[in-house]
């Protein structure tokens, strides 16, 4: 019992959240078992998930220091575009393994490239993040639709597909995937050095600079890695579609932003956890299937998704003030006891 | 003397000086270009993201960020057809007051959720844009709605001193009076009244625009409410232009309108920037695209074009800043330094 006090006390947020995802999971089973409950729905969900988990992992490390990445769609499918155009090369056809792991490396790059460029114009000119993400996002809209002309790139060799499709021992690869990158996004972010200066840039940027951190260095790599978390899952939606196109994706940025954002991940940067974030994610992915399932329009899961993101910060800064004014009237009552 | 140095110091000559070059480039390439009739075509087909760039300017200059322009101008569009459809003998003066009052709802949301709820501009209008594009959506399937009244369709194709040349109708149209029209209202708003100064004050200072007793608050919902109502008159305006309503004819419509009200020289972190920067924003954007159509690059390359001058313009913006604030620094010292002396 006294355990269980200690992880409430410390990750409340995180508990109330894992009970809303077991709830609505459940509510969702009571309400259409042969449908939500059935193993090609989970399985969809199972492959999903991953994709739009790696968008919202690129998308808190953004947030977290007081910015936000609105390229992270364009710029994942820029890279899986420009690898796929490598994977229809003859020389591609003919060597299936090497391909598949050079396309990888390819989108890899082009994606941390993206990141270099976000992180170069917000750390070293110092533009506002939102901004310079807005013109990213569409100058990489705008390369990728010059390669493809609005069409998709296919004809990827079939080991490419086994990335998004195939599962070993019944585990999809993207869950494992997935698995790898969120204990490692909590390393990095919750335990590393860099992270503690993530964290720091988001709370108070100059003083972090005053204390002598290079902040100018840790957020160009905090734009590279939010590009690289989105560029893997552009690699994961490519493989699962074998094709690339520079729709794909295009929802996930709402739902990613929401995801984080739910996951109590302050807007305002430097606070947040992976934690919060991925279960919100299962949150958002089991609505938003949930209400797929039953058949409901997808236009109406993205007004509940948009919804959530504006409701869920309503909520948190309401109770914040109710909170505040709580501790107010508990130091004045107090202060009338003392007098 | 004097004047000139004023004049080269101000932004606005650059783009006028860019807008000259760039006309005098084009022009020589294309003959077609410097054609009466070309420029009041471009003008025209530019009018719907001039009058947008002009309601957004007021909320770029308090530093806040309207993105759900583009769904709110699909919402207005809507409307504005299925009211027609459904009274087809109002007239045009209702259907922009009607335009006008749901764009002014959709900013008076916006302008609420910020400031009551102290969240950002720009993740509350990118809620309100997914939000309010789905509802559109939802509503007509993104079927397009046709059949307009006649009075509207000659409505929009008013030219006012229309003369002939070289065989051509040619005249000021409509849309171009409503730009001009906005343009003003826009000047005359920030340049002339309290509500102005109040704007250009919390752009440049918010703390110090409350100490000064500005209704911090109050500005800020009234921006917002003002690029809704100046949506609902781009709706009209495009609908008038295209004849019918294309809901999914306006996405990334904001990108255009910011790019046009940044490469206009509004600061990209508020309390800089004149109606007159983006008008030449406007004519100078216009200018681009139309070379870019003349010199028969493809589509998708606007779109990286537009991508790119975004982020120069942001970067040079805060480059300058940073170059004039340390200026300001140096000036200090030195100023101190001979204090010490004296």
């Amino acid at each position: 019992m006294n355990k269980f006090q200690k992880l409430k006390s410390k990750n409340g947020n995180e508990l109330i959240l894992l009970v809303i995802f077991v709830a609505l999971f459940i509510l969702m089973s009571i309400l259409s078992p042969g449908k939500f409950l059935s193993v090609t729905n989970l399985q969809t969900m199972a492959f999903q998930m991953p994709e739009f988990g790696l968008m919202a992992i690129a998308m808190m490390i953004a947030v977290l220091t007081k910015g936000i990445n609105l390229s992270i769609i364009t710029g994942s499918t820029l890279a899986s575009i420009i690898a796929g155009y490598f994977m229809t090369t003859e020389f591609a056809q003919n060597n299936a393994v090497v391909a598949v792991i050079l396309a990888v490396c390819i989108s890899l790059l082009i994606a941390a490239l993206t990141g270099v460029i976000n992180g170069t114009i917000i750390a070293y000119i110092g533009v506002a993040p939102m901004l310079v993400t807005l013109g990213t996002k569409m100058l990489f809209e705008g390369l990728g639709l010059q390669f493809t002309k609005g069409g998709s790139v296919s004809g990827f060799p079939l080991l490419f597909g086994e990335i998004g499709n195939g599962s070993v021992a019944g585990i999809p690869y993207t869950i494992i995937i997935y698995a790898v990158i969120v204990v490692l996004s909590y390393f990095l972010f919750e335990r590393s050095k860099w992270g503690t200066e993530v964290y720091m840039i988001g709370c108070n940027e100059t003083a972090t600079r005053f204390s002598g951190i290079n902040t100018k260095r840790v957020l160009m790599k905090v734009y590279i890695y939010s590009g690289v978390m989105a560029g893997i899952s552009g690699i994961l939606i490519s493989s699962r579609y074998c094709s690339a196109k520079t729709d794909y994706g295009s929802s996930y940025l709402m739902q990613a932003l929401t995801a984080v954002v739910l996951g109590g991940t302050s807007i305002a940067g430097g606070f947040g956890t992976v934690a919060g974030t991925v279960i919100a994610v299962g949150i958002v992915q089991v609505i938003s299937t949930g209400l797929n399932v039953f058949g409901i329009n997808r236009y109406i899961i993205n007004i509940i998704t948009g919804g959530i993101l504006i409701a869920v910060l309503i909520i948190r800064y309401v109770s914040g003030k109710i909170s505040d004014q709580k501790k107010i009237k508990a130091r004045n009552a107090e202060a009338q006891k003392a007098a | 003397m004097q004047i000139i140095e004023k004049l080269t110091k101000k932004k606005e000559m650059g783009i006028l000086v860019m807008i000259i070059v760039l006309s005098i480039i084009l022009a020589f390439a294309n003959s077609n270009f410097l054609t009466l009739n070309n420029i009041f075509d471009f003008l025209r087909s530019n009018a719907v993201l001039g009058i947008m760039a002009f309601g957004v300017l007021p909320v770029l200059l308090t530093g806040g960020i309207d993105l759900s322009i583009s769904s709110t101008i699909a919402l207005c569009a809507v409307v504005a057809g299925e009211f027609m459809l459904a009274f087809p003998s109002s007239n045009i003066l209702i259907v922009i007051i009607i335009s006008m009052a749901v764009g002014a709802v959709v900013g008076a949301i916006n302008g609420l959720i910020i400031t009551k709820f102290d969240i950002p501009p720009i993740v509350a209008t990118l809620g309100t844009q997914t939000i309010i594009l789905a509802g559109v959506l939802l509503y007509t399937n993104g079927v397009w709605i046709s059949g307009l009244p006649q009075w509207f369709i000659s409505f929009g194709q008013i030219q006012l001193g229309a003369f002939h040349s070289v065989g051509k109708v040619v005249g000021l149209s409509m849309q171009v009076i409503l730009l001009i029209v906005a343009g003003l209202i826009t000047w005359l708003i920030i340049k002339y009244t309290l509500l102005g100064r109040g704007i250009y004050a919390i752009g440049g200072n918010k703390q110090s625009a409350m100490r000064v007793g500005y209704n911090v608050n109050k500005i800020t919902i009234f921006v917002y409410i003002f690029a809704g109502l100046m949506t609902g008159l781009a709706a009209v305006t495009h609908i008038s232009i295209v004849g019918q309503v294309d809901p999914n004819t306006y996405l990334n419509y904001e990108m255009d309108v910011f790019a046009i009200v940044f490469i206009g020289g509004t600061s990209v972190v508020g309390g800089f920037g004149t109606v007159l920067g983006t008008s030449l924003g406007i004519v100078l954007m216009a200018i681009i695209k139309n070379g870019l159509v003349l010199a028969k690059v493809p589509t998708y390359w606007q779109k990286v074009v537009m991508g790119l001058i975004i982020l120069l313009t942001v970067s040079v913006d805060v480059i300058n800043r940073k170059r004039e604030q340390a200026k300001l620094v140096r000036v200090d010292v030195e100023e101190e330094e001979v204090d010490k002396r004296e």
